[in-house]
């Protein structure tokens, strides 16, 4: 199969785009370089460059999806043949601007667990065909699981069922909730550029000061807000979650429309986190985790972006059938720890603020900083109450943070390694933490999945129980995959008797 | 088919231990299996490093006490307080710190080939404690740094799929006992069957 011809104007379009911004950057830099017509004649002579390497390179791309691998025969100047097991395929996802959309053209991404990137990319071809081949790999995927390729009527592929619909005011909420702090940060970065012009208008400084400071702050917040709002709408529009056979389907986007599939075979942790907004509204969001995604990939790992939590509690126990979540809580002398913690930089804060009223000319009422210990006592109980963990038969529950609150909910068969850990300030109060490492790229916030400050005898107990239940998990697996091996070959085989038996005696012969 | 069935090996097998297929799961505690001898020779008691790699660690803290000095040596010959003799005394405190953490580490090191899992303990200031089943091993490897091979040494490498899985790294072992523990490792991994590893 070839990609789609338009994909030819497209791509050459898209290199040229980008030396139009090089250009951009070398005219703002010197601005003696050439005239509009050198420009001009560079643009379209790397158009024609760019169109001729186009052609060359969609007559060199064949893929062809056979049997059990994706085929991609690839490169101009290296040319490159690869195949992809189908059932080594993690994520399915298309993606779609407003250009390419225009055009009827989508970019294809395949995910396999291996490497940190994606594996392959079609780009570009007909939105029609990347939906084929979509759901063509479920297809043949679910023929691989279900051991047996030549019974097709088992893999068919099951009518879709629609989890999840974004609501126009979940999608409000979203923007006021997801106020991103690491957005307030690059508009601090703006700010000074805009400040000085407003700071004149006034002629004491410090005044100046302490009427732009608010201001300023309030600015950030309203402009950090409006950023985010419009980043949720764009990135969240549409969004939708469905269930087919043992795949969830997502799309979303305004602009860039995205959809792709996530398998819940490879599922490897579940997280709902709620920020401080979200849960005085009762909303949540769940993230599901695969292998497969390179780190920091996290746009395509988040399954709800925002809804009742309730809703959310019910979606996620419906991917992993967890119980309810009981949790045991750490010590309190963890808390002590925190209390110390927090303590310590207030006191800093503290002592910075008298220094600088003792030793500068700028005089003001340090002592007001006094009220950041009883804040930091506030703070470390916070933390402490938001700490908890719950060992349940199936799986491990972990809950963490205060700011956005994390409920990290992992299967033991997907443990990859536990740990405990113990640091020096631990250990004097006979705190340890509990580390549960899956293959998950655990993508923006890389956080592993801990239990942090348990009792360090608890930590130990713990970290074998969650060890002897990853391998019960295997074991359960193990047996559950022989037996509907058995079934599936007494399903094929209906003159033979009981195919252990059977095989009992061909041994003996 | 017949090698991986869960139900055969548990039942007597009417054939001598030659025909019985080399490769057998590793026991889940609940029967009779977690006594295959070819699993029980493989694990073993706590291990701790070799005496040696002690060296190892006081070098490699030297260097990186050399570079420290260096770095403060140049600084403070442009400051006008303090001159070039700082580098010297940033170097002997760095170097001796080194020295110290470098034998209380060789104290704390131990690892142990469990039967379904490798447990690890090392640590200084945070003391870790690691259980890296086997069925999530992916490969192992044996490496050998410069200093290590001064000193007749090698690492043993084992990876996980998981995002921390380069952390598996036993150090301090003579070529010949990591070998022999890549090779343990190795049929450990393959008896305990991982499947598909994520």
């Amino acid at each position: 199969m070839k990609l789609d011809p338009l994909s030819i104007p497209f791509r050459a379009g898209e290199s040229v785009v980008r030396l139009a911004w090089l250009l951009v950057f070398a005219l703002v830099g010197s601005p003696a370089i050439g005239g509009a017509s050198g420009i001009g004649l560079a643009v379209v002579g790397w158009f024609v460059v760019a169109l001729a390497y186009q052609l060359v390179y969609y007559q060199r791309f064949e893929y062809e999806l056979s049997g059990d691998t994706l085929d991609i025969a690839s490169g101009v100047v290296s040319r490159r043949n690869r195949e992809i097991p189908v059932g080594r395929v993690q994520n399915v996802d298309i993606s779609r601007n407003v250009v390419q959309r225009a055009l009827g053209i989508a970019q294809i991404n395949l995910e396999t667990a291996g490497g940190s990137s994606t594996e392959a990319s079609l780009r570009y071809v007909s939105f029609e065909e990347a939906k084929r081949l979509q759901s063509e790999i479920g297809r043949l995927k679910r023929g691989r699981q279900s051991g047996n390729s030549t019974r097709s009527g088992s893999v068919d592929a099951d009518p879709e069922r629609e989890l999840f619909a974004v609501t126009r005011k979940e999608l409000v909420l979203l923007g006021i909730v997801g106020i991103d702090l690491r957005l307030l940060s690059i508009v601090t970065v703006v700010l000074p550029v805009v400040a000085p012009s407003l700071r004149e208008r006034f002629a004491d400084p410090l005044v100046g000061l302490a009427v732009t400071a608010p201001l300023a702050a309030v600015a950030v917040v309203a402009v950090a807000a409006l950023i985010s709002g419009a980043l949720a709408l764009t990135s969240y529009y549409g969004f939708r979650l469905a269930r087919q056979n043992d795949e969830l389907l997502y799309e979303r986007g305004l602009l860039q429309r995205f959809s792709g599939t996530i398998p819940l075979e490879k599922v490897q942790t579940l997280t709902i986190s709620e920020n401080v907004i979200a849960r005085r509204l009762g909303y949540a969001s769940l993230a599901v985790e695969t292998a497969g995604y390179a780190p920091n990939d996290a746009g395509s790992q988040s399954a709800v972006p925002l809804a009742d939590k309730h809703r959310v509690v019910d979606l996620a126990r419906s991917i992993e059938g967890f119980d309810d979540i009981d949790f045991d809580r750490p010590p309190r002398r963890a808390r002590e720890r925190y209390v110390v913690r927090y303590s310590i930089v207030a006191a800093v804060a503290i002592a910075a603020a008298f220094a600088a009223d003792r030793y500068s000319g700028l005089t003001f009422a340090w002592y007001v900083t006094l009220v950041l210990l009883p804040v930091a006592a506030v703070g470390a109980h916070l933390k402490w109450l938001n700490l908890g963990y719950d060992v349940q038969s199936e799986y491990v529950v972990l809950r963490q943070g205060f700011w956005t609150r994390t409920t990290t909910v992992i299967p033991y068969y997907r443990v990859q390694t536990v740990m405990d850990v113990q640091t020096v300030f631990q250990r004097r109060r006979r705190l340890a933490s509990l580390i549960v490492d899956t293959a998950g790229s655990s993508g923006l916030t890389s956080r592993q999945p801990r239990a942090l400050d348990v009792d360090e005898a608890r930590a130990a107990e713990l970290r074998e129980t969650v060890a002897d239940r990853l391998q019960q998990a295997v074991q359960r697996r193990r047996t559950k995959r022989h037996r509907e091996r058995l079934r599936s070959i007494e399903a094929d085989l209906p003159d033979l008797p009981d195919p252990a038996t059977d095989r009992r005696d061909r041994r003996g012969a | 088919m017949d090698d991986t069935d869960g139900e055969r090996t548990t039942a007597a097998s009417p054939f001598g231990e030659e025909t019985t297929p080399a490769i057998r799961r590793v026991g889940d505690g609940s029967d009779a299996e977690s006594t295959v001898p070819d699993v029980e020779a493989l694990t073993g008691e706590p291990q701790t490093l070799e005496p040696a790699i002690r060296g190892v660690w006081v070098i490699q803290s030297a260097i990186s006490a050399a570079v420290l000095g260096v770095v403060a040596a140049v600084a403070f010959s442009v400051v006008s307080p303090g001159g070039a003799w700082i580098g010297g005394v940033v170097f002997g405190l760095v170097f001796v710190i080194g020295v110290v953490f470098s034998l209380l580490r060789y104290r704390i090191w131990m690892y142990q080939v469990r039967e379904d899992s490798l447990y690890l303990r090392r640590g200084v200031l945070t003391r870790v404690n690691t259980v890296a089943p086997y069925v999530r091993i992916q490969h192992v490897d044996t490496r050998r740094g410069p200093v290590e091979r001064v000193f007749g040494l090698a690492t043993t490498v084992v990876y996980t799929a998981g995002s921390r899985g380069a952390d598996v790294s036993i150090p301090g072992l003579t070529p010949e006992r990591a070998d022999d523990l890549q090779a343990r490792l190795k049929h450990l991994a393959i008896a305990a069957e991982g499947e598909d590893a994520v």
